[in-house]
């Protein structure tokens, strides 16, 4: 091995990736310069905009404060695994197209994943609840109506009988 | 098929949902090579010596640049961003001194992070390794931080050839102020600061230099809002031709207010100089000190009036801290003068400008630019009369609103662009009945004393506005169809989350027959269009809007015409419907646009080019509650409607989401945001952590209601809908603070209303009421 370098082996959008990284590489570094995944967007690259955000292991996490040495062995899904390649849009992703809750598109991958935490754990549609859980990333476009529209209605929808 | 003024879902939004948008980080160029800028830690220094040779010898460092290497360019800027007319600069009194901003400094730096040397190295992590070992030796001189100081007498330079350090100034007189004001029976009057805030866009900036080949150009790549007057600024620079270069701005993660920057010149220069691409992007904190600030004004402001509640006059002195150089010349405090008495009838005003320079960042028209200030500086003065006056705020509006039937009122000045301001066209009187009914006012205002003496204070808060857009001097398009039959339509202003791809389309394709979402589009390159305006100051819908309709008309007659001849009518009698052309009238015969294309002996093309007339006047009124905590001073918004008159809206949907994002803008800069300097010229909020944004749980839900009236100056009847809401946000929410704590008396003349800030007025008032009454 290269001084310096580390092997990792992870599971990133459902398939087992090996890289070889320096030991500062960040993960957010690794999915976009290693494995071309620049859907994961860099806002500020000190762990407060959120636009970096990912499920590590299914749970929200700022890839650019989280070593890529730290995702070894564990499971990545980024934005562009949501919905793959001549897949329709995940609910979620179709959700903020209809609501438009997106403009510049950015910070939406962040968000797209921190919505998608949490729907998985069955929230009441509850405004205020919505509110603070979203206010977890930043977006400057959307002043956050619609995201909040968005997530509101895939909750609605979720806890319809 | 109708197309405009329908809430059609967007075309961008497919590949930035899944993640396929192409911002300027995710860019790929062979041979890429990174910059880093090694900036000044000192607000205000002599540089003694550069040494780079330590970091030249570092791994990776493939040069580095400082002010003695820039041989055979300009070494500084100097044009400022707006020209104006000989008969604007009598009229309104206008000195402007020399403006001159140095792409890397000389001899002096004149503010934190200004660009000492451009360290490039092959890859991001070598270039920020080695940018440490860069050794300048500075001698740190005292800062000129506070602007009343700047222009005190005695005062140091920022610059040695703007004496007074007073880089612009201007004076608006319109009426007898002096005998209104005299005469008039009641006056308030206040000293307000609006706190210096940061553009933000979520994308910090980015660009890359790609060296000429063969067939292309040297090519600048930028998330820039004017691209083509960014072509025209590096011509300036490398001394070279515009045709010799090309611009493109790629998909562009916000922006909110923008300019000239040293970056971009820098990576044009490097990649010539080392004939391979050279790739600079900023991050945040690197953002927070270096993009172009904005607001940062101290305004006097006196408004007189009658015991009637009649407006009589209003004078205003505003000092705007320019930072430490101008690049934007009178725009920001002209901009608050212009838009100084809102949608009132006041027929005496005096407004004078000061452009000051001092050593903090440079600034920049950020979202709203100007129309925030304004309308909070106005909308306070309103309430505060209100209260003088003892009337409820709504009524003393509704008796000072110009009435609809002396539109359009020519506002006795003239505008930026040297036209006599005109308001063209809106109700505001239906604006603010349609407000106070939507939002239940009268009921709220009723329940708020049925709530009174709780913990918490609650207060209501009105605000309007009017909003100078679509300005000028010109924007391009071109329509056309392709061999396929595609129409593909290209446009010089180019979008950074506006939904031009969506809303210009359900322009073309109106007129054209066509479905939005089967019409190409394509944006912000040079390469494609010789001429263009861009993305600023609320202008896309009008000028892009207009112009795109312009090509699309004169691209449906030529399609017309062919198709006439093709089937031996008259084009009156055709129809174009799903991009079909077909006489009316006679089922069975139809021809498509691809056979269209084919039949045409050269490609179908309309270019077009839309000189607005001016600026046309949008409007708007909103209206907020509040609820303030007494013992942290902590506001949370409890309530908030917009309504609106953009003119034809476009797209429903799209215009909606940009009042809720100005709204939010606006929460931010009334309650959150602020770029703080010490007395040393040391920012103090260089991170998200200490600069803080409006959050999801910061901004309430926004009701947004369109009573549009269409403007006579374009032919859609657009006016611009981008930075209204952000004006009216800080007016409305400092209106319902005051409002929320009338019984202490509270003036709120700053922003950010902080909380902090809050509680010293609350702890203050409080102190004073223990006094017991004055003894007159």
């Amino acid at each position: 091995m290269t001084a310096g370098l580390h092997n990792i082996v992870l599971t990133v959008n459902g398939e087992e990736v090996a890289a070889r990284v320096e030991a500062r590489q960040t993960l957010a570094g690794m999915l976009r310069d290693q494995l071309e995944l620049t859907g994961t967007n860099l806002g500020c690259e000190h762990g407060v905009c959120g636009a970096c955000t990912v499920l590590l292991d299914g749970r929200t996490a700022r890839s650019c404060i989280v070593l890529a040495v730290q995702a070894n062995g564990r499971s990545v899904t980024t934005v562009e695994g949501l919905a793959h390649d001549g897949e329709p849009l995940h609910p979620v992703q179709q959700a903020f197209a209809e609501h438009h809750a997106l403009q510049c598109g950015f910070c939406t991958p962040g968000f797209l994943l921190t919505t998608v935490e949490y729907l998985d754990e069955e929230p009441a549609a509850d405004p205020d609840s919505i509110r603070e859980r979203m206010s977890a990333n930043l977006c400057r476009c959307t002043g956050y109506h619609n995201i909040v529209a968005a997530v509101k209605d895939l909750v609605e929808r979720r806890t319809a009988p | 098929m109708k197309q405009v003024g329908e809430a059609f879902p967007r075309c961008e939004d497919g590949r930035l949902l899944r993640g396929k948008a192409r911002y300027m980080a995710d860019l790929a160029f062979e041979g890429l090579l990174d910059a880093i800028v090694v900036r000044s830690p000192f607000a205000r220094a002599r540089i003694l010596s550069i040494d780079a040779s330590a970091a030249l010898a570092a791994d990776g460092v493939v040069a580095v640049l400082t002010a003695d290497d820039l041989a055979g360019v300009e070494p500084a800027l100097t044009r400022q961003f707006y020209s104006l007319t000989p008969a604007f600069t009598e009229r309104h009194q206008v000195f402007l001194g020399p403006y001159r901003e140095p792409v890397l400094a000389g001899d002096r730096v004149s503010r934190m992070g200004e660009p000492v040397a451009f360290l490039i190295a092959t890859d991001r992590r070598a270039a920020e390794d080695a940018a440490e070992l860069v050794e300048v030796d500075y001698e740190p001189l005292d800062p000129i931080v506070d602007p009343l100081r700047a222009i005190a007498p005695g005062s140091d330079l920022v610059a040695s050839d703007v004496p007074g350090n007073i880089q612009a100034s201007f004076r608006i007189v319109v009426g007898d102020p002096m005998s209104a004001v005299e005469a008039a029976e009641r006056k308030v009057s206040g000293r307000f600061r609006i706190g210096r805030s940061v553009g933000s866009p979520i994308e910090n900036r980015g660009a890359v230099g790609v060296p000429a080949t063969g067939s292309e150009p040297l090519t600048v790549w930028s998330s820039t809002q004017i691209p083509h007057i960014l072509r025209a600024y590096l011509a300036e620079f490398l001394r070279c031709r515009e045709e010799d270069l090309r611009v493109v701005a790629p998909d562009m993660g916000g922006s909110f207010g923008g300019g000239i920057y040293a970056e971009e010149l820098l990576v044009a220069f490097s990649a010539r100089l080392l004939g391979k691409p050279v790739r600079w992007l900023e991050d945040r904190r690197e953002n927070l000190a270096n993009a172009r600030h904005s607001r940062d004004q101290i305004i006097d402001a006196l408004l007189a009036y009658d015991t009637s509640g009649s407006f009589r006059a209003l004078e205003m002195r505003i000092v705007q801290d320019c930072g430490s150089a101008n690049l934007f010349g009178l725009t920001l405090p002209f901009n608050i003068a212009s838009h100084a008495r809102g949608q009132f009838a006041i027929d005496h005003f005096d407004v004078t400008g000061l452009c000051v320079l001092t050593n903090k960042t440079r600034n920049t028209p950020v979202r709203g630019a100007g129309r925030p200030e304004a309308t909070f500086v106005l909308d306070r003065l309103v309430d505060m009369a209100a209260i003088d006056l003892g009337i409820d705020p709504a009524d003393l509006r509704h008796r000072n609103l110009i009435p609809a039937r002396e539109m359009p009122r020519d506002m006795g000045m003239l505008y930026r662009d040297g036209a006599p301001m005109v308001y063209d066209s809106g109700d505001f009187p239906d604006q603010l009945r349609t407000a106070l009914e939507a939002f239940d006012y009268w009921g709220e205002r009723r329940r708020q004393g049925e709530a009174a003496g709780r913990n918490l204070a609650h207060g209501i808060g009105v605000s309007s506005h009017v909003e100078a857009t679509g300005l000028g001097p010109h924007e391009t398009a071109r329509v056309e169809i392709d061999d396929s039959g595609t129409v593909v339509l290209t446009c010089g202003s180019n979008p950074h989350g506006q939904s031009h791809a969506t809303t210009l389309a359900q322009v073309a394709g109106e007129t054209l027959g066509i479905r939005y979402d089967r019409i190409e589009t394509r944006f912000g390159d040079t390469g494609l269009l010789e001429r263009g305006g861009g993305t600023f100051g609320s202008r896309s819908a009008v000028t892009a809007g207009t112009v795109v309709h312009g090509a699309s008309v004169e691209l449906r007659r030529q399609v017309l015409d062919l198709v006439s001849e093709m089937l031996e009518c008259d084009p009156a009698d055709l129809i174009i419907r799903d991009g079909h052309v077909r006489p009316r009238g006679v089922p069975g015969i139809s021809v498509s646009f691809a056979e269209v294309a084919a039949t045409a002996g050269e490609r179908l093309r309309a270019e077009d080019e839309f000189v607005p007339p001016t600026v046309t006047f949008g409007s708007g009124t909103h209206i907020a509650s509040v609820a303030v905590d007494r013992e942290t001073g902590v506001v949370n918004l409890t309530g908030y409607v917009v309504v609106d008159d953009c003119g034809t809206v476009l797209n429903p949907m799209v215009v909606d989401g940009q009042q809720h994002g100005g709204v939010a803008h606006g929460i931010g800069n009334a309650l959150l945001e602020e770029a703080v300097y010490d007395e040393g010229g040391q920012l103090l909020s260089g991170t998200f952590i200490d600069y803080l944004l409006p959050t999801a749980a910061d901004v309430p839900d926004i009701e947004v209601i369109h009573r549009p009236h269409p403007t006579p100056l374009n032919t859609l009847g657009v006016k611009g809908a981008g930075e209204g809401s952000t004006a009216s946000a800080p007016g409305a929410i400092a209106n319902a603070i005051a409002d929320a704590l009338r019984p202490l008396r509270i003036e709120i003349n700053e922003l950010p209303i902080t909380p902090q800030r809050l509680v010293e007025l609350i702890r203050a008032a409080e102190a004073e009421q223990m006094k017991g009454p004055p003894g007159n």
